[in-house]
């Protein structure tokens, strides 16, 4: 097999994780298009520094999250806003208290800054602060403390969320 | 409910996929074109390794070309002058190839490209504003010794006969105009290329040793 056919495997395999990068960091259709085109090429650049010694998944995140973070264009960039109306294949029942719930975390995520959106993902991810801070580069310590400030931006916008409806 | 009895759905939804790409697909993206800031410096670099060896042929057939003494001394020499700086921008090319950072820690990826950047800007600027005095100097010093009268410049003093003074005071004009112009546009145009993405890039290193 391949280099290339073998990336390309491993990278369909592990598909979801660059859509839940682009679905986090981007709005638009066209965005996420641009983005995923994007973290595929970095990926596929970097794919022969890749020596196997961590796992494909967790250094797949480390190169989505990097070129999400970093991602340039030539175009003047608007403002990124999140639009409750871009959650994906979410609520079909606004009645439902779990729905709403994970609607407006959802929301609460979207307006993270770059560098909390990250450790969230991976925090989703469950994994361990140490395990995050190897790909954050920061020590275990300050993700905890990251994390806790992270939860309650998290608590008051979704408060917020819910006194507006 | 807490933010761990969410992490399965939201898990769930964000993995949603919109693009539903096959593998076929996924192959065809790997020949499709960069948008990396890295990728656009190259760009760059290589737009002015072409153009400085385009302007060294077009200096060097100036200089060996044209009858006055003093133009081929200046274009022959600028010929000369280019070859450093197109040597300077090669090395910086090879220093880009370089870097492949993206599978580094978040915070080791952000700091490289920001020192690859403001190197980057200031190797541009210090090549721009180089190359004035540069030019000033060289004209001034050959063009007072050319032995040759240069018509088309005699022809323009003997119409408008200005005082040495006059004349004197024309050039310092017309010098500080170029520098001040060039000055503030190089600037400019760095900070619209880069000036923003490196600061937005600083906020977060910033942000992430805030935690500390």
């Amino acid at each position: 097999m391949t280099v290339e056919k073998a990336f390309i495997q491993l990278l369909n395999e592990h598909q979801k994780i660059v859509h839940k990068v682009c679905n986090l960091y981007m709005d638009s259709h066209t965005d996420k298009e641009d983005l995923f085109q994007e973290i595929t090429l970095q990926a596929w650049k970097a794919y022969g520094n890749f020596r196997g010694e961590a796992k494909f998944s967790t250094w797949l995140y480390r190169v989505a999250l990097n070129t999400a973070i970093t991602f340039f264009r030539k175009e003047k960039k608007t403002a990124f806003i999140y639009s409750t109306d871009n959650i994906p294949d979410i609520i079909n029942n606004e009645q439902d208290p779990i729905e709403a719930q994970t609607k407006a975390m959802y929301a609460a995520i979207g307006d993270l800054s770059k560098i909390d959106k990250a450790i969230v993902m991976l925090y989703l991810e469950d994994y361990s602060y140490a395990e995050i801070s190897e790909t954050i580069g920061i020590t275990a310590n300050n993700i905890a403390v990251k994390m806790n400030r992270i939860k309650i931006k998290l608590k008051e916008f979704t408060q917020q969320y819910y006194s507006n409806l | 409910m807490e933010l761990d009895d969410f992490k399965n759905r939201l898990n769930q939804k964000l993995e949603t996929n919109h693009l539903h790409l096959s593998e076929r697909d996924l192959s065809v993206l790997l020949s499709k074109k960069a948008y990396s800031v890295i990728g656009k410096i190259k760009r760059s670099l290589w737009i002015e390794i072409i153009s400085c060896i385009l302007i060294a042929g077009i200096f060097a057939y100036i200089g060996i070309s044209s009858k006055y003494r003093a133009v081929n001394i200046y274009f022959i020499s600028f010929t000369i002058i280019f070859i450093p700086f197109t040597l300077v921008f090669v090395y910086l090319l090879k220093k880009t190839n370089e870097v492949n950072q993206s599978n580094l820690p978040i915070i080791n990826n952000l700091q490289s490209l920001v020192k690859l950047l403001d190197e980057f800007i200031k190797r541009y600027f210090q090549f721009t504003m180089a190359l004035i005095p540069i030019c000033f100097v060289f004209s001034f010093i050959l063009g007072y010794t050319e032995k040759k009268p240069i018509i088309e410049l005699d022809q323009l003093i003997y119409k408008y006969k200005p005082s040495s003074g006059i004349a004197v005071s024309i050039l310092i004009a017309y010098f500080g105009g170029l520098t001040f112009c060039t000055y503030y546009f190089t600037k400019w145009y760095l900070k619209k290329l880069y000036g923003n993405y490196i600061i937005e890039l600083k906020n977060y290193i910033t942000e992430l040793k805030d935690a500390a």
